[in-house]
């Protein structure tokens, strides 16, 4: 080969052939090949996923009232490493005094090298925005806000336990708020967003968004008014006979709508990390309690609806003492012949054990679980219980003697109130309810929870005879002529029990009273339990249903009839003797 | 040399064509920047109101937190208690009830809707 200029100018063309052709291969295994990786790795640098926060939904009362809803606040965060180290005790200072933080928990916080510390959470927008322009002010630097959403309960402590609470995190744990956290919490969208080296997006090279979609309302059923009927008269309760706990519940038989549901103690929703663990319990449904006498309408109605007893039928009650598997029954009274009516009216322990009896083990067993009782009644509040029902085949020999009136069982107090609903809607179990409606915020709506029929636990006629027999209880025959209510016939029935000790036995002294009723017998709005545990009265004698629960259920009961517009019988305005017995007389079992 | 006048000469069409060319992408590649930085801006416009809108927003939230708090039921208790508000109760002998209605026995016949206690 001769070295002639032709020569060495297609050499140099030859090498700048394979040298553009080299670049052109790693051009397009870059571009095309390894696209995918590079593309990644780019967008990690200055890519960002951003989540655009759902809104929780509201909820309301019956009407509307907002019971729980959303403040915007602020979470002010740190980042030590954009900090002045020479202008630390500055930001200390500013920062305590505006955030009302300990100077030492600042220190401690702003010493460290971290680049994400959270301050305070919860900051209102207008003291976020007076320390944001303070720092601006001062040029300090580090110190950045988060928005965020806390939740508000406007009326505080009223109705507490029904409506619950969430974390920080925005998750219900108690409550409604838990149990309807999935409605409630909506759902989170994102948007892709690209920054710039100072941070701020470019909104030109804005990606893919999904927007996100704000938590429904959720409408409970309990209607405010009546909830604060019932809340102060548990207050003046709780005053007057200082209980350990209290728990009083209203709820609507035809369709198991609770309209008002208050226990004590209780706490403040927006104080609740202060509040003890005792006070954040919904004793309605958590709580387990022996019934005492209120337990006597499943006895009485199981034996009618067998046809066993007619409510006439007349049987013998030992002049209050009774002798059965070696151990004495006693009645409060030595009744002799008594109707199964009056077996209610007068409570009488004897009574109800031969009418249980009558039935046998397994019927009567049968009967209090068709009641509903040893179940979760199915509300929509987390944590309840089934309570404690034995089977027959756990029975001791008097077990059959002590059930129908109310001992050896345990049960929640929404459990009482459901059984005693079922005598008022004509015997049907029906599920009680808390939520009404779920709806958007424009209201439109998403799901509404119509009455839910169980079963029929007994015949439309054994209901209105048990319905009759306890007209006789709130009358100055009965145990609580003192929960009569003038204007209307109230059908209801007392219960006081001995207080369990949970080392075994029954604590001296102590009792559970309480009281369940409707109003008006004839056509019920409404049914209501009022329990108090451990009331202190001026007497022991005192300390019974009739006299304790009785009254406080007459007072609810009579505001409750006017808000809810029930018209009085102009015959039955005038209080009656009942009222005057009521306070003097023997004490309602 | 007319040999080499004829060899040089620049032809002005050729010319004015390639100067159009030029023109046209000069043009069409400020008009590129001149949108792109309108996109830009315009992006910045959207972005600044997107934050008003949010603070806007707020405001509205903190307004209805506000009015929830101050007409709750605990907020009208307190006032109440207070003082500022006063509420009388209705005796029986104040409140009409509205009969069923029933059919008249005459189609204009007056039918009484109040009764004479109320406002004693």
């Amino acid at each position: 080969m001769r070295w002639n200029g032709r020569t060495r100018c297609a050499l140099v063309c030859i090498g700048f052939v394979l040298l553009f052709s080299a670049f052109s291969f790693r051009l397009v295994y870059l571009q095309l090949v390894k696209h995918e990786e590079y593309a990644g790795l780019a967008a990690e640098k200055h890519v960002y996923k951003q989540p655009i926060y759902a809104e929780r939904g509201a909820i309301t009362d019956a009407n509307g009232e907002v019971l729980a809803h959303n403040v915007p606040v602020e979470i002010v965060v740190a980042d030590t490493s954009h900090l002045n180290r020479e202008r630390v005790a500055e930001a200390v200072a500013l920062l305590s005094r505006d955030l009302k933080i300990d100077t030492d928990e600042l220190w401690e916080k702003l010493g460290s090298d971290r680049h994400y510390i959270v301050l305070k959470r919860d900051v209102p927008e207008s003291a976020a925005d007076a320390l944001q322009a303070k720092l601006r002010e001062q040029n300090l630097r580090g110190v950045y806000f988060e928005h965020d959403a806390a939740r508000l309960y406007p009326n505080g402590s009223m109705l507490c336990h029904v409506i619950g609470f969430t974390d920080f995190e925005h998750k219900g744990i108690q409550g409604v708020e838990a149990s309807m956290d999935e409605y409630l919490r909506g759902q989170d969208g994102y948007r892709y967003i690209e920054h710039n080296r100072a941070g701020q997006e470019i909104v030109l090279y804005r990606g893919q968004e999904r927007a996100s979609r704000d938590g429904y309302q959720v409408r409970l059923s309990v209607d405010l008014n009546l909830q604060n009927i019932v809340e102060n008269e548990i207050d003046a309760a709780m005053h007057e006979y200082s209980p350990e706990r209290a728990t009083i519940i209203l709820m609507r038989p035809q369709t198991g709508e609770i309209l008002a549901m208050a226990n004590r103690p209780n706490f403040d929703l927006n104080q609740r990390s202060t509040a003890r663990p005792e006070q954040m319990k919904n004793r309605a449904v958590i709580d387990m309690m022996e019934p005492g006498s209120t337990f006597k309408i499943v006895t009485a109605a199981a034996a009618l609806n067998e046809k066993k007893v007619r409510p006439d039928t007349t049987i013998y009650c030992e002049k209050g003492i009774w002798n059965y598997g070696g151990r004495t029954l006693h009645d409060h009274r030595p009744y002799g012949e008594l109707s199964v009516q009056d077996i209610l009216v007068k409570s009488s322990n004897i009574g109800a054990a031969k009418l249980a009896i009558s039935l046998g083990d397994q019927k009567f067993y049968e009967y209090i679980r068709r009641f509903g009782f040893g179940e979760r009644t199915g509300v929509e509040l987390p944590g309840e219980i089934n309570g404690m029902i034995r089977p027959p085949q756990n029975w001791s020999k008097i077990s059959i003697t002590r059930i129908p009136m109310g001992h050896e069982v345990a049960v929640t107090p929404l459990q009482m109130t459901v059984a005693m609903a079922t005598i008022a809607n004509g015997g049907k179990l029906i599920t009680p309810r808390v939520v009404k409606l779920i709806t958007t915020a424009d209201g439109k709506t998403i799901s509404e929870f119509s009455p839910s029929l169980v079963r029929r636990v007994i015949s439309e006629e054994t209901a209105k005879q048990i319905g009759r027999a306890l007209r006789g209880v709130v009358s100055d025959r009965g145990t609580a002529a003192a929960a009569a209510v003038p204007g209307f016939i109230i059908a209801g029935k007392t219960g006081t029990a001995q207080k369990v000790d949970p080392h075994g036995g029954y604590e001296k002294g102590k009792y559970i009273v309480s009281f369940t009723g409707f109003l008006p017998a004839d056509h019920p709005e409404f049914v209501g339990l009022v329990v108090l545990d451990d009331a202190k009265t001026s007497k022991p004698e005192l300390n019974y249903g009739g006299l304790v629960a009785g009254p406080i259920f007459a007072r609810i009961a009579e505001k409750a009839a006017r808000y809810l517009d029930l018209a009085p019988q102009p015959d039955l305005i005038k209080p009656t003797a009942a009222g005057r017995v009521a306070s003097t007389s023997a004490p309602g079992h | 040399m007319n040999r080499s006048r004829q060899l040089n000469r620049v032809g002005a069409a050729s010319l004015a064509r390639w100067i159009v060319i030029t023109a046209l992408l000069a043009a069409a590649g400020l008009c590129y920047v001149y949108l792109s930085l309108q996109l830009h801006r315009l992006g910045d416009q959207k972005k600044s109101l997107e934050t008003e809108l949010a603070g806007l927003r707020t405001q509205d939230d903190v307004a209805n937190v506000q009015i929830a708090a101050l007409t709750s039921r605990s907020a009208l208790q307190r006032r109440l208690k207070e003082g500022y508000l006063k509420m009388i109760p209705i005796a029986e002998q104040n409140i009409v009830r509205l009969a069923p209605i029933r059919p008249a026995p005459e189609e204009d016949a007056i039918r009484p809707v109040a009764n004479d206690q109320v406002g004693r």
